[in-house]
């Protein structure tokens, strides 16, 4: 294999809803404050990696030209890698391989979404063909929607029992980013609260939707020689894995979800993890929608099949549980999509590292990040770990 | 750092499909596959060169193009620009993680809006954009510049397209077919002043494939690999009036391109160049910038013939971006002709040297604002 690569430096924004500033100033406030963590200046970064989401989101093409200025890339190599919503994830690797590869000692990755002033839902219907899918397509919503019925359905969970364990995750996401100070969404919530919110589509309600956020997230990647030179506690890659299947939604089966299972499992191969539950510390799951977080638990083999509403209603998977999850509060309270993969990369990093204030989990030695894409099309998934 | 080597390529014409998008990526993927006697499972993974929904209709242009490219439930990516896609793969070898990445860029320029409304939207909104700025209006501005500062002439420019097109001629996979003269160059219709329309290139479609893999395998699998041995990317300023548009990030790209290949005199090493020349000028003024003539010299050097198929140091005999330009995929299309070349299979466009060292280059963005260079070799 080639060279080992560490996370020496995170950096994001105050996310949210941000008319202060123009989307290349909230670019430039993610790489300074990474550039700061990591004790580097611009001089010192050998290449950029930039993702956000599609031209339509952002209002302008290509979005790398804009952000030249911004992410410091003038006069350095750039790569623009994009996947969707499993852009942050993408986006991760890509550095990694960039300095694993040694065509790089030190790259700077950034990821960022300005939704506030773009149209979120118009643009995900985009993601459909023309032809067949699209007349039919209602945003996010919809499709998770349709994926969380058929999922109750598959495996005869009674929907109370599945519409309990969702509001669940969702109190104890909100109570998870009262302790994030980048989080978007800070309010604490009440079961009764997600159970009497207002219907998105059914059974999705307000409280089991992840709000559109404005918001940059920057990462700096090393070789092992580098990082054990600059930074006294790097947090090393330890398995990486992406899978996508087939673009059509009806061709696949969204309840068990192939392109998750795959890409944990490729990941988990790489960093010789045979049982998550007990050997991971920590998980970042991409969670926009309550639902969908416990059919990752169920991909990712943090439970049986079928069994991920019995676990939530244990608390294996809240703070202080067994596998505690998004102890950022997750992308269900702050969702700037270019960013969240490679924010939920950046929150697993501050994890092992110990850096995660009042968020932080106790003695993590492992951590899981992931992100998901296109119509459920897509999963990305990254270990990270303390030790080299 | 692992070797790595282009093993095969396939390519579609530039002109427009009546396949759907998917089957046309997959007709040219399954192809390259095929000659390197693989099946898709064999192969390491997947990396996709697209744009989104300007280029395509669609947002996310991966989640559509996954299954043509042969990614299903395969590892893989996506990267904006195909020259990033290639690079991209490369390194996935080079890291030891894989041993062959299949690389596709694709696009179905005929069935989405010209490319100047499409390139307006690199502009920002509030500043660049309501000027009227898009990149062949950049060009024309460079192109003046160009002109005035080296004492450049039109016709001069107009020869890179006399030349390309007559290239094209011998390239069964070239999208414009024609035989022109300069003074049809110099009479076409002036688009932006100074540029003319048969200066400036057409919209395609295209599809292209490139198969790389690491040392051991490509060994296995081909008879003729070509090497990897520079890469070379620079990105300039975001805003063209904070920039010298005749002095940009070419230079830098292309010195980081011939270090790590260990060419200190480009224009004895390179033996053919395949360049992005979406505008005729541009083929003089990236000469120039590559070391592959003096400054200010790029109207001798075409004057010269040197750039000509049979010349010293053929430029674009496959008859560049302006006989095919599938905008995302052009700099992929420039990587596998320059292989094609060096592996001697170029057919009729074969330059009658020996091809040992090519260079290929990609650039997008108002006036090149970002430059990439590959050097491939025997």
């Amino acid at each position: 294999m080639g060279r080992a690569v560490a996370i020496i430096g995170t950096g994001q924004t105050r996310h949210g809803r941000r008319q202060d500033v123009c989307y290349p100033d909230l670019v430039k406030e993610a790489v300074t404050a990474a550039l700061e963590d990591a004790g580097l200046a611009l001089k010192d970064i050998d290449g950029v990696v930039l993702g956000t989401m599609p031209s339509m989101m952002e209002g302008v093409s290509s979005t790398h030209f804009y952000f030249a200025d911004a992410m410091g890339a003038f006069n350095k190599p750039v790569m623009k890698v994009e996947t969707c919503g499993s852009t942050g994830q993408s986006i991760g690797h890509c550095g990694f391989y960039w300095v694993s590869s040694g065509m790089a000692d030190i790259i700077l990755v950034v990821g960022s979404e300005k939704m506030s002033e773009g149209d979120g839902q118009a643009t995900m219907t985009t993601v459909f063909d023309p032809f067949f899918q699209r007349t039919f397509a209602a945003g996010a919503p919809g499709v998770f929607t349709m994926q969380s019925m058929e999922w109750m359905y598959r495996f005869r969970i009674p929907e109370e029992k599945g519409r309990e364990a969702a509001a669940l995750i969702s109190v104890s996401n909100h109570d998870n980013a009262m302790n994030n100070p980048y989080a978007h969404i800070r309010t604490r919530v009440t079961v009764d609260d997600v159970k009497n919110a207002r219907i998105i589509t059914y059974p999705v309600r307000l409280l089991d939707v992840c709000p559109a956020s404005d918001g940059a997230c920057a990462v700096i990647f090393a070789s092992e020689e580098k990082a054990k030179k600059i930074c006294k506690k790097p947090a090393w890659i330890k398995g990486i894995g992406f899978r996508g299947e087939e673009f059509f939604y009806g061709e696949s089966d969204k309840s068990i979800w192939m392109s998750a299972t795959e890409a944990a499992k490729e990941a988990y191969r790489q960093a010789g993890i045979r049982n998550p539950l007990k050997e991971l510390d920590v998980a970042e799951i991409y969670n926009p929608f309550t639902y969908q977080e416990m059919i990752f638990y169920e991909c990712f083999g943090f439970c049986p099949r079928g069994e991920a509403p019995d676990y939530v209603l244990k608390g294996t998977f809240k703070k202080g549980g067994q596998l505690p999850c998004c102890p950022s509060g997750g992308t269900l309270c702050t969702n700037p999509i270019g960013a969240t993969g490679l924010i939920r990369m950046a929150e697993a990093a501050l994890q092992v590292t110990g850096k995660a204030g009042d968020r932080q989990v106790e003695g993590v030695k492992l951590a899981l990040s992931h992100a998901m894409g296109g119509v459920d099309q897509f999963n990305g998934v990254t270990i990270l770990g303390s030790r080299l | 750092m692992r070797r790595v080597a282009i093993t095969h390529v396939a390519q579609s014409s530039g002109s427009e499909s009546r396949e759907s998008l998917m089957d046309f990526t997959y007709q040219v993927n399954k192809e390259v596959l095929d000659k390197a006697g693989l099946k898709r499972e064999e192969v390491g993974c997947i990396i996709a060169g697209s744009a989104d929904i300007f280029h395509s209709g669609l947002s996310c242009a991966n989640a559509f193009d996954w299954d043509g490219i042969g990614a299903f439930m395969k590892e893989g990516s996506r990267a904006e620009e195909s020259v990033f896609s290639f690079i991209y793969a490369c390194m996935r070898i080079m890291s030891g993680y894989y041993d062959s990445v299949l690389v596709t860029a694709l696009v179905k320029g005929s069935e989405n809006p010209d490319n100047d409304p499409i390139t307006s939207f690199y502009g920002d909104p509030f500043y660049l954009r309501p000027v009227g700025l898009n990149e062949s209006s950049v060009a024309a501005m460079q192109m003046r510049q160009y002109m005035e500062r080296y004492g450049i002439s039109e016709e001069q420019c107009a020869k890179v397209a006399v030349k390309n097109l007559s290239n094209a001629l011998f390239n069964p996979y070239a999208h414009v077919k024609k035989r022109v003269s300069l003074e049809d160059v110099m009479k076409s219709e002036r688009v932006y002043d100074p540029l003319k329309a048969l200066e400036c290139a057409p919209k395609s479609d295209g599809v292209v494939s490139v198969l790389v893999a690491a040392e051991e395998k490509a060994l296995k699998l081909t008879g003729k690999p070509v090497w990897l041995t520079g890469y070379g990317c620079s990105m300039d300023h975001f805003n063209p009036g904070d920039r010298d548009l005749l002095n940009g990030q070419l230079k830098s790209a292309a010195a980081r391109a011939y270090k790590m290949a260990g060419i200190r005199d480009p224009r004895k090493k390179i033996d053919v160049a395949e360049l992005c020349e979406p505008y005729a000028f541009q083929e003089l003024l990236w000469c120039e910038q590559l070391g592959l003539c003096g400054e200010g010299e790029g109207g001798n050097m075409i004057d010269s013939g040197a750039t000509q198929m049979d010349g010293e140091l053929p430029v674009n005999p496959s008859g560049g971006v302006l006989a095919t330009n599938p905008y995302p995929a052009r700099g992929l299309y420039r990587v596998a002709e320059a292989a094609l070349q060096i592996k001697g299979q170029a057919g009729e466009h074969q330059v009658s040297k020996k091809v040992k060292t090519a260079l290929a280059h990609s650039t997008h963005g108002f006036g090149g604002q970002c430059h990439s260079v590959v050097i491939l070799s025997a």
